[in-house]
């Protein structure tokens, strides 16, 4: 379903218009509001009336998380405290969290935008939808539960964890829909066959909407196998706005930007260029309408690429391929560029293990090494030992294949490697670099 | 009309309604609700043909009083969703809190009754000092229990800034309120005197400090002297609110600044205080149990909802100018229902849990502790075998797998040990399972 026509099946033309316009207001108004973005634009001397149109988007200073950081908590707001209904934080890596602001109309946005997320995903107002995404200073709680009580589906906010507890909701409540991360996801997919139970014959689940974390075409099959659902995924962030920037739909070829709040730019991640259609490079934001903290050309660190053909789904609005990785959890070994995600394709076409891993990252003599540590499935676990040299085998060999780099497999018992209820902790990078 | 230290009232034509002009709106509020129920509630239809009563006999309040009682068990028996009066389609909510046993107890909300449950405790937030200038932290675990979620949608309908912190991680909580200058808490009294203590540590002095003014408590009962304690070691005007997700979740009733009795939102919640034992409806002042008519919910109305919470009516004005009758603070149940760091735990699931266990013996005791003030729930049972205890690891893991269970059917995190066979209490009569060594 489509929850907002007008929007997201626009002529291009008149989004394109909608969004200059928008940029214009949104321009000046930071510059007036938002000390430290007059700053940076008096700074490489450009004037809010400099800016007439998307066209001249790229005239304007790039703004990075340490922007956010350095006006900790509330320098970056561009309304007084009075204004602001809500506060939501995610967590610095040092520190310090990033502290995002909302007034009530942000709020009222947000809602409509995880609407329109819910309503794309297979939700309608008489699903029954359990949220098992974090709620507090997270986004992903709040955001999702907003936008699906505004479609007016029967919410559970069931928050996250408390894996037996959600398995009895979705018996007795008949949860057709749950939001989660994608690894929560398949976790439980796993718990609910150790209970005998069968997701299809003895749950009413039909959709997934999963996100916060960056996951595979593979694993989103397997998820769907497993859990006899369609599994959407989606985007967002919370400087931008939380989840609801961007949601996969029916088609599931790229994500759906929610572009007439949102405009998307790739860039060149070393250079800062403007790449064209198509490129593949760094994805970077300029929210059109948030009154609460504006953000102009936000370097999200995420790596897709756009693609702005009409979908089969009906809608107009740009896609952005699935993120697969991140400019910065990306790895570089031997000086090969790596993403976690590239390897969990590898792993979970290979029906022997679990789409369980560990990529452990060490330099011996000044030489990067990488062991990636993936669960047997019980069937391996008990089979020969020169079955599990084949498999160990085939794996070193896919991923030489794939990257280019000699791995060392180690294959571990079921269940030992952590899970998570949010998002997974894929890596250990034991270097010092 | 409005006495000093009243900031903002939420709701002024209700809060400050004539005697008569409530009891209009309660009556025709009641007679609708009956109505409803018998329509669309099988338990309720059953309920009044086993009476001889029908929704027509209702003509006056006091009229409730042939109304029979409703009680947790009928929500339990009707579980998940069987005392709900409308289809499933019109829920928009769903929340859960504790049940007797395994399952929780389950309520639902339709858009119109959470607009009601915002409004509610929108005008005890008010009373309780909030006005759209302040900055809210709510430290409530945010989940299937109302607690955070009632707090939450009321104070953004105030106007306030929201900051959703939930519970836990008290370092951080401590960080939010000095670095986000946070005016308000929203918790449990307990665990604000806890985060004191952590500030103390911490050489933090809320005084110089912080900028907290108010706190809102609720979700366990609590005393005068914790109340003290709380307004000195916060620095804040601490008042108390009252709620059951039962009837709505906390919005029921609340405490306004002069902290005299807690302010009933009786155009939607009928109030009665009864003796538990002959179910007689007791006098203005006479201490009994509390039993809630939720007159216009249109999910879940619940009629005469026996709470098993111990208090009193009182009927007179408060000096704030608000006419909305008051209780008195709850002193205590007429049931063995614990509530530890605000979650209602029954001793019933704690039993379910180690009953469902072939490897324990159905003896068993539960110690509640209070250190530093927060709570500790102790659960001791005695092995079916007594050899286990020279097996460390097996003792360890049949340890750690009732724990887990008790903690996916309470939501808490419990302390097991397990103890030889015989060593535990006997009981001739009723067994005195509980040992509460909390004070207050």
């Amino acid at each position: 379903m489509i929850w907002n026509k007008t929007y997201e099946c626009m002529d291009r033309d008149k989004m394109t218009s909608l969004q200059s316009e928008r940029l214009v207001k949104l321009v000046n108004y930071s510059y007036e509001n938002v000390p430290y973005y007059k700053k940076k634009m008096d700074d490489i001397g450009i004037k809010p009336s400099d800016i007439k149109g998307i066209e001249d988007l790229n005239k304007l200073p790039f703004t990075v998380k340490d922007d956010l950081r350095d006006n900790y908590p509330y320098d970056a707001f561009a309304v007084p405290i009075g204004d602001i209904v809500r506060i939501h934080a995610s967590s610095g890596t040092t520190g310090k969290p990033t502290v995002v602001g909302y007034t009530r109309n942000d709020i009222d946005t947000w809602s409509e935008l995880m609407a329109r997320t819910f309503a794309a995903s297979g939700v309608t107002k008489d699903s029954i939808v359990q949220i098992a995404y974090g709620y507090g200073l997270f986004t992903g709680g709040l955001g999702a539960h907003y936008g699906a009580e505004k479609i007016g589906a029967s919410v559970i906010p069931i928050s996250g964890g408390n894996t037996k507890k959600q398995i009895t909701v979705l018996q007795d409540f008949g949860s057709h829909a749950i939001a989660c991360t994608p690894s929560y996801a398949l976790f439980l997919s796993e718990v609910l066959e150790e209970m005998g139970i069968d997701p299809r014959k003895d749950l009413n689940l039909k959709y997934g909407i999963f996100g916060a974390e960056p996951w595979s075409h593979e694993m989103r099959a397997q998820i769907e196998q497993k859990l006899g659902i369609r599994a959407t995924d989606i985007y967002g962030l919370s400087e931008i706005i939380g989840p609801g920037v961007a949601t996969e739909c029916e088609i599931q070829d790229g994500l759906h930007i929610t572009e007439d709040h949102f405009v998307p730019e790739i860039i060149n991640p070393e250079t800062g260029d403007v790449l064209s259609e198509g490129s593949e490079g760094e994805l970077v934001f300029t929210t059109l309408t948030k009154e609460g903290i504006p953000v102009i050309r936000y370097r999200t660190r995420d790596i897709t690429s756009l693609n702005y053909k009409k979908c089969e789904c009906g809608r107009t609005a740009v896609r952005m391929k699935k993120v697969m990785g991140r400019s910065d959890d990306m790895l570089i070994i031997r000086g090969v560029n790596v993403f976690p995600t590239q390897i969990e394709s590898v792993l979970v076409s290979i029906t022997e293990i679990e789409p369980h891993y560990l990529l452990v990252v060490d330099r011996v003599n000044n030489l990067d090494t990488l062991e990636i540590w993936v669960e047997m499935s019980d069937n391996l676990f008990s089979d020969e030992v020169r079955r599990v040299e084949q498999v160990r085998a085939k794996i070193k060999d896919e991923v030489q294949s794939l990257l280019g780099l000699t791995a060392k497999i180690k294959l571990v018992e079921p269940k030992t490697i952590e899970r998570s209820t949010g998002k997974a902790k894929r890596v250990l990078d034991k270097r010092k670099i | 009309m409005f006495m000093e230290g009243i900031q903002m009232v939420f709701d002024k034509q209700i809060e400050t309604a004539a005697r008569a002009d409530m009891e209009k709106l309660q009556l025709s509020r009641l007679k609708d609700c009956v109505g409803r129920v018998y329509k669309n509630v099988p338990l309720y239809k059953e309920k009044f043909d086993r009476a001889g009563l029908k929704p027509a006999d209702i003509k006056s309040l006091n009229d409730i009083r042939n109304i029979p009682f409703t009680l947790k068990d009928d929500l339990r028996d009707t579980y998940p969703f069987g005392m709900f009066a409308v289809p499933q389609k019109q829920i928009v909510r769903v929340h859960a809190s504790s049940g007797t046993t395994g399952k929780p107890t389950v309520v639902g909300y339709t858009k119109n009754d959470l607009d009601m449950w915002s409004s509610v405790m929108a005008r005890l937030c008010c009373a309780g000092g909030v006005t759209p200038e302040d900055t809210a932290q709510v430290a409530f675990g945010y989940g299937l229990f109302t607690g955070a979620f009632g707090l939450h949608y009321s104070l953004e309908k105030i106007g306030a800034m929201v900051i959703p912190a939930s519970s836990g991680n008290t370092e951080k909580q401590i960080m939010l309120m000095k670095d986000f200058g946070s005016t308000v808490l929203v918790s449990t009294p307990s665990y604000a005197l806890y985060i004191s203590e952590v500030m103390e540590k911490m050489g933090i002095d809320p005084k110089r400090d912080l900028k907290l003014k108010y706190g809102l408590f609720g979700a366990e009962a609590s005393t005068e002297h914790m109340r003290d304690q709380l307004e000195k070691r916060l620095n804040i005007i601490a008042t108390e609110n009252y709620g059951l997700s039962e009837i709505i979740g906390p919005g029921v009733s609340g405490e306004c600044t002069h902290k005299c009795g807690m302010h009933i939102n009786e155009d939607h919640f009928l109030v009665e205080i009864i003796d538990p034992v002959s179910g007689e409806v007791l006098k203005d002042g006479e201490q009994g149990e509390v039993v809630i008519t939720a007159m216009s919910k249109e999910a879940l109305p619940i009629l005469r909802y026996r709470t098993k919470d111990i208090s009193y009516l009182i009927p007179e004005k408060c000096t704030c100018g608000r006419t909305l009758k008051r209780m008195a603070k709850i002193t205590g149940r007429s049931d063995d229902m614990l509530t530890i760091r605000g979650v209602n735990v029954f001793p019933s699931q704690i039993e379910t849990v180690l009953l469902s266990s072939q490897e324990v013996e159905p003896h068993y005791e539960i110690i509640v502790r209070r250190e530093n003030w927060l709570d500790q729930l102790e659960v001791l049972v005695e092995l079916a075998d007594a050899s286990l205890l020279d097996n460390y690891s097996k003792l360890e893991s049949l340890q750690n797998t009732i724990r887990a269970e008790l903690k996916t059917i309470l939501s808490l995190d419990a302390k097991v040990t397990l103890v030889q066979p015989s060593t535990l209490k006997r009981f001739q009569g009723k067994a005195q399972r509980v040992t509460d060594l909390r004070e207050e």
